[in-house]
């Protein structure tokens, strides 16, 4: 059997236009396929579209995070180096600004809470 | 504590989110945060600014009398208080809309809203592309940027499908063109085609 494989490997070296495809294990397909419904595709979308969207994700993050490690101070990220690539494309700009201020209000909030837990039962 | 209860996206009546699936009110709520940018106080900061960090002016700044002082921080309180009053509009607008949906665009509209990508996942992605350490704010904004641009992708695979006259799930030709529309539009980054500055 093991030597069949090698025969079929054979062959495939032989053929012209070899794509080696690296078959990396998909990390998002369940979460990806809630977010193509919620933007408007169908229940259940296609598992080829799937992952074709999560390797364009994957690039994009590694392609933001590699201009990132560049910008501001080299080596280190900030969200400042993130809201500086993001300027010039209006949707994304105005989310990570919303994201970051509901964060900021969530944590205010936590805190309050916690200290009159604290405060209460003291 | 879970923090997926009390992400920002299960709020039920947040205002201003830019990515409307129904693309009601994508148009006005994409001017909003641009307006702050327009004010005078704005206009020799960054844009990292908050606008209640606008008051705090560097020592660095050209010295103005007090009344001209007065006179923008009047301004700005203004501008507050009518974002303020936008914002609320915003959010009635959008519980009415949401009020009407029949349970299919209730299914949907809670998918969109819950849908997100984990943040274990994209920092453990971000971490072994940096190897360095990366802060949670940092790995909040990634995430959400990803899904904007899933998003857009998925949009503008849907216009590719209506224009090609097909329907049913996205196939990934659709997404093939999507992208490369939105490639001219600089939306999505490349990096590996050859920058040549002159031909």
């Amino acid at each position: 059997m093991a030597e069949a494989d090698k025969d079929q490997f054979e062959d495939d070296d032989n053929e012209e236009d070899v794509h080696i495809e690296t078959k990396r294990k998909k990390i998002f397909s369940k979460e990806l396929r809630c977010m193509m419904y919620g933007f408007g595709d169908d229940q259940n979308p296609y598992t080829e579209s799937v992952d074709l969207i999560e390797d364009l994700v994957i690039e994009y993050i590694t392609e933001m995070t590699k201009k990132a490690i560049e910008v501001g101070r080299p080596g280190r990220i900030s969200v400042e180096d993130i809201i500086f690539l993001i300027r010039k494309d209006p949707k994304k700009y105005s989310r990570v600004k919303e994201l970051l201020t509901m964060s900021e209000e969530l944590r205010k909030a936590r805190k309050a809470f916690d200290e009159i837990k604290y405060a209460t039962t003291k | 504590m879970d923090s997926s209860i009390l992400s920002p996206e299960s709020k039920p009546s947040t205002s201003g989110s830019s990515h409307d699936k129904k693309n009601a009110l994508s148009g006005s709520s994409l001017k909003s945060p641009r307006r702050s940018h327009n004010s005078e106080s704005d206009h020799d900061n960054n844009e990292s600014e908050s606008p209640d960090k606008s008051k705090n002016k560097s020592p660095a700044r050209v010295k103005q009398s007090p009344s001209q002082d007065r006179k923008r921080k009047a301004e700005t309180d203004e501008e507050i208080k009518a974002k303020h009053a936008k914002q609320e509009e915003e959010r009635l607008k959008m519980q009415v809309l949401v009020s009407n949906f029949s349970e299919d665009q209730l299914n949907r509209y809670e998918m969109f809203r819950r849908a997100a990508f984990p943040k274990a996942s994209i920092k453990r992605l971000m971490q072994s592309i940096t190897g360095t350490t990366i802060s949670p704010n940092v790995v909040i904004a990634m995430a959400g940027i990803a899904k904007v641009f899933v998003g857009e992708v998925v949009e503008e695979a849907l216009d590719v499908l209506e224009q090609w006259g097909e329907t049913g799930p996205i196939q990934p030709r659709h997404i093939r063109e999507a992208v490369r529309v939105l490639r001219d539009k600089n939306v999505v980054p490349n990096s590996k085609k050859k920058k040549v500055t002159f031909t």
